[in-house]
């Protein structure tokens, strides 16, 4: 995912300071890994150097700098071909997930596989259970319901992926050893 | 198509179609029974001979003998083909939405609409042609059966004559023919699209108030019949050859369709007020599907209603004629043909009971398929702890709460179309009158009769006939019998129709 | 605490055997999702928990009571007043309107008329279709029907809620919404869940999950810790 995009889009409302972007950037995708305080700076560095951001003033009461930094129209552009642009759909394969069953098969025998793809299975529903209580707690707000159906969506295909594989792992095996 | 294919996809169905085909074979048949006995009353010759009398004297029976009688008994043969073809039309319904299913899958499958309408027309026409032929063959059979001459070589049924092989065919043929155009119609929603089944909006309008009108017309008719005939005799002309009929006929076209319709507002009517002041699940059950459908009452009930209708006439009837039959004791003016009268009325009766059987016969078919249509709303209510009974009861409900007073209403009007035709009070006396005033040894010998015979004047007398109560009670009684049994009949069915592999199918 | 269970169940349909011994214990306000691939024996034993089918061997208990040697008439009392039943579609009454099919269980158990309508009106705005109080199926989206079904399973305030696919028949969104209300409610109520599902999105919203293959437990997932709302870690 894009760091650089997403703080264009950030900085689409009003000039921010790198602390005020790391809060909005945690509270409107809650279910992103958090981003880093040093990740920030650089990456407004970064957008700095392209010329997609200016700072736009300085403010220091007690603590230590707070530069602010706002678009530019070249950074305004870049944000608009970027939300223009259609992503790939899965250009390549690229999950551990898969790559782990196919070593195993390839390193072990069926039961090795079949024994971590139950493993995973069980810990993809667990996952699974801790999104849903998220999503169906009273509290949770409309940016949890909808961070929680992206990874429920991708944790339910995952787990599709696993039961059929489960079912198909001996065949499996028996091609790639013939 | 090829026509294996074709008849390989007409009978590939369920146990349903199966009956569905089965019935409606059945119903052939007896209609061409019906249709063949009629023809072979019209086909006796009439012989002139006997000083003008024209009896055929081969036959035991009267209705046979006369000339005169025997276009009226044909009639009477031809109407038991009335609840019949009602039956006919309850089987046509029997398993028809999985049936339309099927055959919109077929049009899925890219069948046209015309290989569909063939399919279903196919099943249909054989059918009825299967029943016909059997029809044919039984009605054949019978007359060698039944070719049993008395000790005075009078034969009972008309076994000796058969009717022109032109209309034998015109049945056998005619009648599969019209099954087949009439379901050809039906299709027409099938075959246009392969989605078949619609939603269907809800009609919730009231039926309007036609019923209440035809019926009145219908009584107003009989009830001027004699009052109007009467006009023209008392000015010595002659009423027009049509109105006679017309009043008859049309009127009581009127009052049956009346009646027929009256059945759909009941319904309505019932159904709000069982919403309105009925007490738990299955008087709201029943409420709410007598208000949603209430043109379904009206279908079901017709052909009862139909025989109620002719029941409680030729109740009135004979009650009639019993006034007769006193004011010709009374008046010592016994004739022989009073006997004769009332057995003809006894065949009206047993006609009426047949109409009836095979009317609550519809009945069952047209209950049963209500309750097999909605199994997975029964079975779901079933799961969730609804006794079984309450389900019935809300289908003895809604059977029941149309059937009652509908059945009242057609007893009242058959019996006015009686008293409307038949006049009121029977007048007789005020004339001179031969008496024989000996015992009745006496009396029957011709000899002796002679001498003990006087004049005796008669003052004029008049017999109110009786309101046939009884009689009435009786026709009423088997109608509701009818439909309870029917009830009794659908509750069976409900059993298997709730068992929770119902709610596996679709 | 153990409130229903079943011990060594077994029920076949003709020779085709549908489950071939299973042992399973629900606890009270537990919400249970039995899912496993079709044909496993996941909707016959929902039907055996509920009392709806008789098992040929084994023991169904309820609160520590036998309810399979029971009569029909005594389970089908238990299921109108304890438990709630949920079904994947047509279950509703197509002549009667959405508040009447919702009243229907509570005027069987002879509450009034006008109790039981206000009754259903306050379920039915429970799960947000109060707006289609008075209408019929036929003119409801299936999400809604679903929606005045629960409704329907809930309002007599079951111990016990048994859904079998409550959302096959429903896109994504109906169906989760469907669901969300339901898990929502029953937790408010403590009400025991039985649902039975083939979807692991939709089994996600059980506590834990009974997994059965040809007719056994294959696998019992283990709960969360903290089975109540809110509880990611």
């Amino acid at each position: 995912m894009s760091t650089q995009h997403v703080l264009l889009g950030l900085l689409a409302g009003g000039a921010r300071h790198g602390y005020e972007l790391k809060r909005a950037h945690d509270a409107r995708l809650p279910r992103a890994r958090p981003l880093a305080f040093g990740q920030v700076y650089a990456t407004l560095a970064r957008l700095q150097r392209d010329g997609l951001v200016v700072p736009a003033g300085q403010e220091r009461d007690g603590g230590p700098d707070r530069t602010a930094y706002a678009l530019t129209d070249q950074g305004r552009a870049a944000l608009e071909h970027w939300l223009g642009t259609v992503e790939p759909p899965m250009p390549y394969l690229a999950s551990t997930l898969f790559a782990k069953v196919v070593v195993a098969l390839l390193a072990t025998d069926v039961d090795r596989a079949r024994a971590y793809l139950t493993a995973q299975r069980r810990a993809h529903t667990e996952r699974l259970r801790e999104l849903t209580a998220v999503k169906t707690a009273p509290t949770a707000s409309l940016d949890d319901i909808v961070a929680a159906d992206f990874a429920i969506a991708h944790l339910d295909a995952d787990l599709r992926w696993l039961h059929t594989t489960l079912d198909r792992v001996a065949d499996w095996h028996r091609e790639v050893h013939s | 198509m090829r026509p294996a294919t074709l008849l390989r996809l007409a009978v590939a169905g369920t146990r349903t179609d199966t009956a569905r085909v089965a019935l409606t074979a059945l119903s052939a048949t007896l209609a061409t029974l019906a249709g063949l006995a009629a023809a072979t009353v019209l086909a006796i010759p009439t012989q002139v001979c006997c000083g003008g009398r024209n009896l055929s004297e081969q036959y035991s029976n009267a209705l046979l003998r006369e000339p005169g009688l025997r276009g009226g008994t044909a009639l009477a043969l031809l109407l038991l083909t009335v609840p019949v073809l009602a039956l006919a039309g309850q089987c046509a319904r029997l398993g028809a939405p999985a049936r339309d299913r099927r055959l919109a899958a077929l049009r899925l499958a890219g069948a046209t609409p015309g290989q569909v309408t063939r399919i279903a027309v196919l099943e249909t026409g054989v059918a009825s042609l299967l029943g016909t032929l059997v029809g044919l063959g039984a009605y054949l059979a019978g007359r060698e059966l039944l070719d049993r001459p008395d000790a005075r070589g009078r034969l009972a049924l008309p076994t000796d004559v058969l009717p022109p092989v032109g209309v034998l065919a015109a049945l056998v043929v005619g009648l599969p023919l019209l099954a087949a155009l009439v379901s050809a119609v039906l299709l027409r929603g099938v075959s246009a699209t392969p989605f078949g089944v619609v939603r269907r909006g809800v009609r919730e309008r009231a039926p309007g108030p036609w019923a209440g009108l035809l019926i009145v017309s219908g009584l107003a008719a009989f009830a001027s019949f004699n009052p109007l005939l009467n006009w023209y005799q008392d000015r010595h002309r002659t009423p027009p050859v049509l109105l006679p009929p017309l009043l008859l006929l049309g009127g009581g076209l009127a009052a049956l369709v009346g009646v027929v319709i009256g059945t759909g507002w009941l319904s309505y009517t019932a159904g709000r007020l069982l919403h309105r002041y009925g007490r738990g699940p299955a008087a709201l059950l029943a409420s709410r599907r007598l208000t949603t459908d209430p043109w379904a009452g009206s279908r079901t009930f017709a052909a009862l209603l139909a025989a109620v209708v002719v029941g409680a006439g030729a109740a009135g009837m004979r009650a009639m004629m019993l006034a007769q039959v006193e004011v010709h004791r009374r008046t010592g003016a016994v004739e022989d043909t009073d006997g004769f009268y009332l057995r003809t009325m006894d065949l009206v009766d047993l006609a009426v009971g047949v109409a009836m059987a095979i009317a609550a016969g519809g009945l069952v078919v047209a209950l049963v398929e209500g309750i097999v249509a909605r199994r997975r709303a029964y079975a779901a209510l079933v799961a969730t702890g609804v006794p079984r009974g309450a389900i019935g009861r809300s289908i003895a409900w809604q059977a029941l709460a149309p059937a009652v007073p509908a059945v009242g209403v057609a007893l009242a009007v058959g019996f006015f179309f009686s008293r409307g035709v038949a006049g009121g009070p029977v007048r007789g006396g005020g004339a001179m009158v031969k008496v024989c005033d000996a015992g009745e040894q006496l009396c029957a010998d011709p000899a002796t009769r002679a001498q003990h015979v006087r004049f005796v004047w008669v003052p004029e007398l008049t017999v109110f006939p009786d309101v046939p109560l009884g009689q009435l009670a009786w026709v009423g009684a088997g109608a509701l019998a009818a439909v309870l049994v029917t009830v009794g009949v659908g509750l069976v069915f409900l059993r298997s129709s709730t068992a929770v592999e119902e709610l596996r199918t679709t | 605490m153990t409130q229903l269970a079943a011990r060594g169940v077994v029920k076949a349909y003709g020779r085709t055997p549908a489950l071939a011994g299973v042992t399973v214990d629900v606890a009270e306000g537990e919400i249970v999702a039995v899912t496993g691939p079709s044909g496993c024996g996941k909707s016959t034993l929902l039907h055996c928990l509920a009392g709806i089918l008789r098992p040929d061997a084994g023991e169904v208990t309820w609160r520590g009571e036998r309810i399979d040697t029971w009569s029909e008439g005594a389970r089908s009392r238990l299921r109108r007043t304890e438990f709630g039943v949920l079904f994947q579609f047509g279950q509703l009454v197509a002549e009667l309107t959405a508040a009447e099919n919702v009243a229907l269980p509570l005027l069987l158990a002879g509450t009034g008329r006008r109790v039981a309508r206000t009754a259903a009106l306050t379920w039915l705005e429970r799960l947000g279709v109060a707006d289609v109080a008075d209408v019929r199926p036929g003119e409801m989206s299936g999400g809604q029907q679903q929606r005045c079904a629960t409704a329907r399973a809930l309002v007599t305030e079951p111990r016990v809620l048994f859904a079998d696919e409550p959302t096959g028949a429903l896109d994504t969104l109906a169906g989760e919404q469907v669901l969300t209300q339901l898990v929502r409610l029953a937790r408010e109520q403590r009400t025991t869940v039985v649902l039975v599902t083939h979807e692991p999105r939709i089994a996600a919203y059980a506590d834990r999950e009974v997994v059965l293959r040809d007719g056994l437990v294959d696998h019992t997932g283990l709960g969360l810790d903290l089975p109540l709302a809110g509880g990611h870690r």
